[in-house]
């Protein structure tokens, strides 16, 4: 009688207690995360055709591949993508190494007014990225900007920010303001998690702060690097709101300035949301892709690195 | 056991939450009582109409929502048609209106509206007929008019151009004081204003399939009008709206502005210092044509999931046709596309802006009554999006303004034949 008992129990407990702790989280994972994305995919297959003469109503029918082809040769993506490229290429570098600098300067002994600065350097990344945009918007606009007022006062050329080429750098700058106290942050505190004693060590061999940064705290770093890396070119993929907020200020930002631009101006502006899902999936792929490719390559060498 | 009861805990829920759902979407409106009909629109004059119309009509009533601005208002409607919560009438700017009826947003009232269709002039009666349906009633218009600041140019001795050529010579006088006479048109529906006198059509149908001629003669002389213009910086390249032209309107940089009749009480936010110091004249014109061009205004629509045409197109009616509901529009700061909503203008105080000008509402009303017959298609936000960037780009790239037209023209032909039409 107890044996029947027992074994059963002894079955079932195993079998539904993980399910059952899983379950809030299955079921907020597939709500959320695994249903938005299948409606995605479902919809970039179909597309709205037309039926029945010039005024027709459209229906939604399936069309296979052809929103994935229209996207991939869509001159505009690629073109939204090299401009991606260009801003990224001069926001990440500057974001990292400046957070580098920072994190390593507010990490020296002896250092004075760290926490002021370290709030100070923070901030930004608190502040709305549209808030921010318009912030600086009314720095580079000609009529306002306190910086080309300057300029023209001593006799200077003034600067045109939001001009075709200006504008690259007009936007990192948003960027690196925004994000450059983020990573800072983590840098930093990855740095004051490196053993005191190592510090020590390096001094009694007769090491300089310069020599301990290098060859010490750097390479210690290189996982928080690669995280921020990462962070930061997923962050650059998804840039938005700023050239959005910036594209009333200026005649450089067209309406596809940026893939997720483009994005939504197909979504919503033309009524193609099955084109910009379309897009979407071929963006997440390619940023999943990106972030496999440098995980891959760089862990292995970052990881012996440490050892 | 344990599952079971764990069952039926989910099922309880699920069926609680569905009785909720059901409560709180129960329909508010019988067959028998009084309807309440959803309108969704951006204009500020419409709710203080709204209100006069429901002290009225008890069994009608009308209740005003304003989910979105006039560029989100398509994607709105269509995605809560599709949740089966579509409002029964909105606003839809006229490009706008063969775009949403293709997409099934809009319902044919034309058996409901042919006693009350002569209340507007054809051109604006146009607007809201897509092939041999009728899905809305014009509600506000924007006949184009030369408005210009009168002390700036009284000063220097200008007049007015009354052709583009003035114009042109105009404009290098004026950028001699280091001012400028006013922009070029970098976007879709300024182009489309000053294109249409000249007889440009760019959408067009016949029998079963479109006609697109975005980069024909008519509309690639408004450009080349303008190229040289813009090249020798004689023309502002500052978009209208943007800080900086806000900026420059209000401190006498740029001296005029073509615009909708709607212009002067729009730009009274956009530059408060210049109030009274404004004027409006009839357009330039290219060769002698007399019918104005239109640029803005917008229709109220009604929606395809309404379960009250009848009701809905009455209430438009009275609105948008109507002595009384157009002069309340007219009052709210709209430009009435009705024939009876233009004549009780000139009993309204002049706008702040061109206070002054006595004669302003008889004017924009003779240039209202003239208008040219414009057919928009069902993708004109491509034309618009595609000539604006193309266009912009070629300020700095130095590629010629109509390269902008035939971009436009190419895009907006791919996308009808991929969403299926027949071109010609």
């Amino acid at each position: 009688m107890t044996v029947a008992t027992a074994q059963p129990r002894h079955r079932i407990r195993p079998r539904v207690a993980p399910w059952a702790f899983l379950a809030p989280a299955i079921v907020l994972f597939t709500l959320f995360l695994v249903l938005p994305i299948g409606y995605a995919i479902y919809l970039s297959f179909v597309g709205l055709r037309v039926q029945g003469g010039a005024f027709g109503t459209r229906q939604q029918v399936f069309v296979g591949f052809e929103n994935y082809i229209n996207a991939l040769t869509d001159p505009e993506l690629v073109a939204s993508l090299g401009r991606l490229a260009t801003f990224g290429f001069i926001s990440v570098p500057i974001t990292l190494g400046g957070a580098l600098l920072v994190a390593l300067l507010l990490d020296l002994p002896r250092v004075r007014f760290a926490r002021f600065s370290r709030t100070a350097i923070f901030l930004p990344y608190a502040v709305p990225g549209v808030i921010a945009t318009l912030l600086w918007g009314f720095m580079y606009l000609p009529t306002t900007s306190p910086i080309n007022y300057v300029l023209s006062a001593i006799g200077w050329p003034t600067i045109n920010f939001l001009g075709a080429q200006g504008i690259f750098g007009s936007l990192a700058n948003i960027a690196v303001w925004a994000s450059l106290g983020f990573n800072m942050i983590v840098l930093y505190t990855a740095l004051r998690s490196i053993p005191v004693e190592v510090y020590e060590a390096a001094r009694l061999d007769g090491a300089s702060e310069w020599q301990i940064a290098r060859l010490i705290k750097i390479p210690l770093l290189a996982p928080a690097l690669l995280l921020t890396l990462i962070f930061s070119l997923i962050g650059t993929l998804q840039a938005y709101s700023e050239p959005t907020t910036l594209k009333s200020m200026s005649n450089s930002i067209s309406n596809s300035f940026f893939p997720l631009m483009k994005v939504y101006r197909d979504a919503f502006g033309v009524d193609n949301v099955s084109g910009a899902a379309a897009m979407s999936v071929v963006l997440a792929l390619g940023t999943l892709a990106v972030s496999v490719v440098l995980l891959r390559v760089l862990q292995r060498r970052t990881f012996e690195g440490t050892r | 056991m344990k599952r079971s009861a764990l069952f039926r805990g989910v099922v309880g829920t699920a069926v609680l939450a569905t009785a909720i759902g059901l409560t709180a979407c129960a329909p508010a409106a019988e067959d028998d009582g009084p309807v309440t009909l959803t309108y969704w629109t951006w204009a500020p004059a419409v709710p203080d109409a709204v209100e006069v119309w429901n002290e009225q009509n008890p069994d009608i009533q009308v209740k005003v929502e304003q989910p979105a601005g006039a560029d989100d208002i398509i994607a709105k409607v269509l995605a809560a048609q599709r949740a089966g919560e579509g409002p029964d009438m909105f606003a839809a700017e006229y490009q706008k209106v063969p775009n949403l009826v293709l997409s099934g947003a809009g319902y044919d009232i034309s058996d409901l509206v042919s006693d009350f269709s002569d209340e507007f002039t054809d051109a604006n009666w146009s607007l809201v007929t897509v092939g041999d349906g009728v899905y809305g009633v014009p509600q506000d218009t924007g006949p184009m008019v030369y408005l210009y600041r009168a002390d700036i140019f009284e000063q220097n001795g200008w007049t007015p151009p009354t052709t583009w050529d003035e114009y042109a010579d105009l404009a290098a006088q004026v950028r001699a004081t280091g001012a400028y006479l006013g922009g070029f048109p970098d976007d879709g529906a300024t182009l489309a204003g000053y294109a249409m006198p000249l007889g440009a059509q760019w959408w067009s149908t016949d029998g079963d399939s479109w006609s697109v001629d975005i980069d024909g003669a008519e509309t690639t002389r408004v450009v080349d009008f303008w190229e040289p213009l813009v090249r020798e910086d004689l023309i502002s390249t500052t978009h209208f709206f943007t800080p900086e032209w806000n900026t420059q309107m209000n401190d006498g940089s740029i001296v005029s502005w073509a615009a909708g009749a709607w212009a002067p009480g729009t730009i009274a936010s956009v530059a408060p210092d210049t109030a009274g110091l404004w004027r409006i004249a009839k357009m330039p014109t290219w060769d002698g044509e007399t019918s104005a061009g239109l640029f803005g205004g917008s229709s109220a629509m009604v929606g395809s999931t309404t379960k009250h045409p009848e009701e809905a197109v009455k209430f438009l009616e009275w609105l948008n046709g109507s002595d009384e509901g157009s002069s309340l529009l007219a009052q709210g700061g709209l430009f009435p596309a009705s024939v009876a909503g233009q004549a009780a203008l000139s009993d309204l105080p002049v706008p702040e802006m061109v206070s002054g000008q006595d004669d302003f509402w008889e004017l924009a009303a003779d240039i209202a009554s003239d208008t040219v017959s414009f057919t928009w298609g069902p993708n004109v936000q491509i034309a618009f999006d595609t000539y604006s960037d193309t266009v912009r780009a070629a300020l700095d790239s130095g590629a010629p303004f109509s390269d902008a037209l035939v971009a436009a023209q190419d895009k907006v032909v791919s996308d009808l034949k991929t969403t299926g039409f027949t071109v010609k």
